[in-house]
């Protein structure tokens, strides 16, 4: 499991370092490094298109060095190692592996499989040309085809999100496809009542997104780490236990009967509803601050009286209230 | 009987109507305000009055039930039944004021007696008292007794690890679990009220005085 990611002169964070849980729910004011420390994690995919000049902190002297570092532990919880890409002037990401065991080479593995998604509706609804390996694009996009492949490769799976949907939103109870053109695919939704299949591009935003988000969930093979930017993003207040439930099912599948080694997964809310879901987890919750061109990244639970603030108190409130940080400056 | 429920989910709700039917004997019809839900404490204390009000002045419900978790807040206790009772550190009494004070001020309905009212207060939460019978360490005593020693005999990660085998349950695993545990309760009451007499005593005796 990734520990933590350390980030040095890194865009926004230019000495920060965002500690990790299986699944880790960050939240803080706009701007404040979520997406960025996300966008750090997949870096590691494609470390030789980036380039110092466009990586490195505002104000930071040319000369200085860009890096980030992840570190990871092993099963008990042992820090076993760390993988640290950087950039010095003028130049490339480079790799660098400290020591370069085979639990390197195979968590260098686990970074280059991690996704970050920004669903979007419009992304979601889009017909999809079929190819023989379909794989989810960072907005949802292509969705229909790689439903299409759950349903001829893994049909339990995808009875599982049909059932799940149907719990999710009543009205429909299965996934329909259609053929637009030749070797195309488009989705629709079966209405539970009369049996009409309404086409993905009428469906709502909400509904798009957690047909996208169950898909994930109950995927054959996720991506080894999952990071998703605003997964409650136009769901009813009602439903962000399901989707937590969802996400857990990908970093806890023990909990939800899945039989499979767990996923880290790494989000993001601006929802105080969402946030006051992990309220038993501080350890799985980060807030993210902004202190002046900086960002900082600090755990819930490092929180020496959070017992106390929290004693007679909503979380989401006292968040709001500023007392546990993460709020934006001037408001 | 016509009963509404407020619970903080759906597999809470599962477990309080399984415990309550077999408290009164007889099933709990549904009523047309089904899936009432809170979100815990303390925005319970601001939307029970609301949902008090809506249940007697819109619904045919004849009895209204609902628990709270006490955290690490103070438990129920006996001395809080005495006459003028109001514990305000106590989320039962709290609730209860609530309750009655909302009754009180509302006009009565038509054809229908005043809304029943039964309230509980798990210790420290449901898990605990879905755990009697399995784990004779969980009990409503050990945890007030740990608590006047400024400690928690046991913490709500162990609960919930030992009724579902994870600490992170699904809620299609959390209502398994507990409509398991509350049907094998439902026949054992009386170990129930023993082992939690205050927190569910209070739940108990409330409705068998309806």
């Amino acid at each position: 499991m990734i520990e933590s990611i350390e980030f040095r002169n890194f865009k926004a964070l230019r000495e920060a370092t965002l500690p990790l849980s299986r699944f880790t729910l960050i939240v803080g004011p706009n701007g404040s490094g979520k997406s960025t420390g996300l966008k750090g994690i997949t870096a590691f995919q494609n470390p030789g298109v980036y380039h110092h000049k466009n990586l490195r902190t505002a104000g930071v002297p040319e000369t200085v060095p860009v890096g980030v570092t992840a570190r990871w532990t092993d099963a008990d919880g042992a820090q076993v190692g760390s993988l640290l890409w950087s950039a010095s002037e003028g130049t490339r990401v480079a790799y660098y592996v400290p020591n370069a065991s085979s639990q390197a080479v195979k968590v260098a593995e686990v970074l280059q499989g991690a996704r970050i998604f920004a669903l979007d509706a419009v992304a979601i609804a889009q017909p999809v040309q079929l190819q023989p390996n379909m794989e989810m694009a960072q907005s949802g996009a292509l969705l229909a085809g790689v439903l299409d492949r759950l349903r001829d490769q893994h049909p339990e799976r995808f009875e599982a999100v049909n059932k799940e949907l149907g719990r999710w939103v009543p009205e429909f109870d299965r996934i329909l496809f259609e053929t637009p053109g030749s070797g195309q695919r488009s989705m629709a939704l079966r209405t539970r009542e009369g049996h009409y299949p309404i086409k993905a591009v009428e469906l709502s935003q909400g509904t798009l997104i957690a047909l996208a988000l169950l898909t994930i969930a109950n995927s054959a093979k996720p991506p080894s780490i999952v990071c998703l930017e605003e997964p409650d993003r136009g769901l009813h207040p009602r439903l962000l236990r399901d989707v937590k439930d969802a996400l857990y099912r990908l970093a806890y599948p023990e909990g939800s009967g899945e039989k499979r080694e767990p996923v880290q997964v790494i989000a993001t809310t601006h929802n105080p509803y969402f946030l006051d879901l992990f309220r038993e987890h501080p350890e799985e919750i980060v807030i993210a601050e902004k202190v002046g061109l900086e960002s900082k990244f600090s755990r819930l639970s490092d929180r020496k009286d959070l017992n106390e603030i929290l004693a007679d108190a909503p979380l989401s409130e006292v968040w709001y209230s500023g007392v546990l940080g993460g709020v934006p400056a001037g408001t | 009987m016509k009963i509404a429920f407020l619970a903080e989910s759906p597999a809470d709700q599962a477990a309080l109507t399984i415990l309550t039917e077999a408290i009164l004997g007889c099933k709990a019809e549904a009523i047309s305000h089904t899936g009432l839900r809170s979100r815990g404490w303390p925005m319970v204390r601001t939307v029970l009055p609301s949902v008090l009000k809506d249940l007697h002045y819109q619904s045919e419900a004849e009895g209204f039930v609902m628990i709270v978790d006490s955290n690490g807040a103070l438990p129920h206790l006996p001395e809080h039944e005495l006459p003028n009772p109001h514990e305000p550190k106590c989320r039962l009494c709290q609730l209860r004021q609530i309750a009655d004070n909302t009754l009180s001020q509302i006009h009565p309905r038509a054809g229908l007696a005043p809304l029943k009212t039964a309230i509980g207060l798990a210790v420290p939460e449901i898990e605990a008292w879905l755990l009697c019978g399995v784990d004779p360490h969980v009990t409503e005593a050990a945890w007030t007794n740990g608590l006047k020693e400024g400690r928690e005999p046991y913490s709500k990660e162990d609960l919930k690890q030992q009724l579902y085998g994870t600490s992170h349950p699904s809620l299609a695993l959390e209502t398994q679990k507990m409509t398991e545990a509350a049907t094998r309760l439902s026949q054992n009451l009386s170990a129930l009220e023993k082992l939690f007499p205050n927190g569910f005593g209070a739940m108990l005796k409330s409705l068998r005085s309806w």
